[in-house]
């Protein structure tokens, strides 16, 4: 009997202090930004919308955005962008998931600033594709940031930009991720 | 201590992780979201006309669109056929428009068309407000603006009495159009919308109206990407003594009908359209159409609009 108060302690105890290695983390607005340069034009796009989850029990993140939420500096760009390319319609999301490839790099539970690697697979347009892609994670008190950079090719996700806007649309894109954790308490 | 086990068993599960894959968990706060969120359907038209109608677009805040549109002479009947190369030889209207988007859903506009009725060199000013969008989740069904102009003829008045060009005062030479645009994208091919339109005319001859109503449909199909069918027509509600006043001067009104392919090339939007009416303005083009399709008197046209953007960039 007394053991078993014990026990019923200790749970109760596990349950509130949680380390920061064994909860998930989560944030609904992180930021993507994606840049496409040529000579005759840049065009830039923001989402301050992203869904990401980061359980570093397992080793695994996930993110999810939506297409349309993507911010132009032209109303005009951002129709393009939804109707011609991305055909957000058809495809509303796209999406991120991937294991962090060398754990060992990383302490959850130390302040601290770590470059890792994360190996996954990214679906636009509907075409997923394999890639490992670098990432910081920053890991402070009660919060994780993570961060990445990195470019895609428009035509690995089977998005064709036309002749006539060729010197406009770049075939290779700039994608940056910025995203700010908090715990998930669900 | 049957309780205690069970809380024992509560607590251990609650502090196990949950059975979810991070994937499907993502799915559900996606979902959670989305559902409070209004997402406002985009591209419902091209551009912030059809053929002869406008549509419920408005240009962007600080978009600029620059117009030129014409239509040529009748392709057959008696002004047709090979003498004038089937009316190219001819333009029964031709319009040059600026349009500014204030905000995104308020646009003004200034124009200048040839005019085709014999009440001509017309200067429009105009204005067009989105009322209503249509959302995604089917909250909204339908996108409504509102659209208006005032038109001037800067032409000399006819000295003749009771004839349509007879200016005897600056207001004989205005008219006005009110319209109310009602449009719903059913799918990403199919676009179709609704026009309830006054138009009124300050002066018209005896037995003319100064207030004509017309109904409008309109429609958008893509074919391709950057292909698509579009087509409007006006149902023209003019009275029956007007009518036959008319006729027994040899004059039939018609519904203005136009159809046409519509070419989106990122920025430049082109129209190749066939007519029966000849003018481009509605206060024209409702009341005044006395041309039709079944006597070859119909022509084709083009619409042009190329829109820039004077917002700075970073």
């Amino acid at each position: 009997m007394k053991h078993l108060k014990g026990i019923v302690i200790v749970a109760m105890l596990l349950s509130v202090i949680k380390s920061q290695a064994q909860e998930k983390w989560f944030t609904r607005n992180g930021k993507i930004t994606f840049f496409s340069e040529t000579p005759a034009e840049n065009i830039d796009a923001n989402n301050n919308e992203v869904f990401s989850l980061l359980d570093p029990f397992k080793n695994e993140i996930a993110f999810q955005v939506l297409s349309t939420g993507f911010k132009f500096k032209r109303a005009l760009m951002q129709e393009h962008f939804n109707e011609n390319y991305m055909e957000s319609t058809k495809f509303p999301k796209a999406s991120f998931r991937g294991t962090i490839a060398d754990p060992s790099k990383v302490n959850f539970n130390k302040e601290g600033t770590y470059v890792v690697a994360i190996n996954g697979s990214l679906s636009i347009h509907g075409v997923t594709n394999k890639l490992s892609i670098p990432a910081t994670i920053r890991v402070a008190n009660r919060k994780i940031i993570g961060e990445t950079k990195f470019d895609i090719s428009l035509a690995d996700y089977n998005i064709k930009i036309p002749s006539l806007v060729s010197k406009q649309v770049s075939e290779t894109v700039t994608i940056s991720v910025n995203c700010l954790y908090e715990p998930y308490d669900r | 201590m049957r309780i205690i086990l069970t809380t024992v068993l509560f607590f251990l599960v609650k502090v196990l992780p949950a059975q979810d894959s991070l994937s499907n968990l993502l799915d559900k706060e996606v979902n959670i979201e989305s559902k409070g969120k209004k997402q406002f359907t985009y591209a419902t038209f091209k551009g912030t006309h059809l053929v002869n109608s406008r549509t419920i677009e408005t240009l962007g805040k600080h978009d600029l669109d620059f117009r030129v549109s014409h239509r040529f002479g009748d392709i057959g009947g008696e002004y047709g056929g090979e003498k004038s190369f089937f009316g190219m030889e001819n333009s029964s209207d031709v319009g040059i428009s600026f349009d500014y988007g204030i905000t995104d859903r308020l646009m003004v506009g200034i124009s200048r068309a040839k005019g085709a009725t014999s009440i001509r060199q017309l200067y429009e000013a105009s204005l067009k407000y989105k009322l209503l969008r249509q959302t995604e989740d089917g909250n909204i069904p339908v996108s409504v603006t509102a659209f208006g102009n005032a038109v001037v003829s800067s032409m000399s008045s006819n000295i003749k009495a009771n004839t349509p060009d007879h200016f005897s005062s600056f207001a004989d030479r205005m008219s006005y159009t009110g319209q109310l645009l009602v449009a719903r994208k059913f799918s990403e091919h199919l676009s179709l919308m609704l026009m309830p339109t006054w138009v009124h005319s300050n002066y018209v001859i005896n037995n003319d109206q100064n207030d004509i109503f017309a109904l409008g449909i309109g429609g958008r199909m893509k074919i391709t990407k950057r292909i698509a069918l579009v087509a409007d027509y006006f149902r023209v509600f003019r009275n029956a003594k007007s009518i036959s006043n008319f006729k027994t001067n040899g004059l039939t009104f018609y519904n203005p009908l136009g159809a046409g392919l519509e070419f989106e090339t990122g920025g430049h939007v082109f129209d190749f359209t066939f007519t029966n009416s000849t003018a481009i303005l509605e206060n024209q083009f409702i009341p005044y159409t006395t041309t039709s399709w079944t006597q070859w008197r119909f022509r084709w046209g083009f619409n042009l609009s190329r829109i820039f953007s004077t917002k700075k960039h970073k």
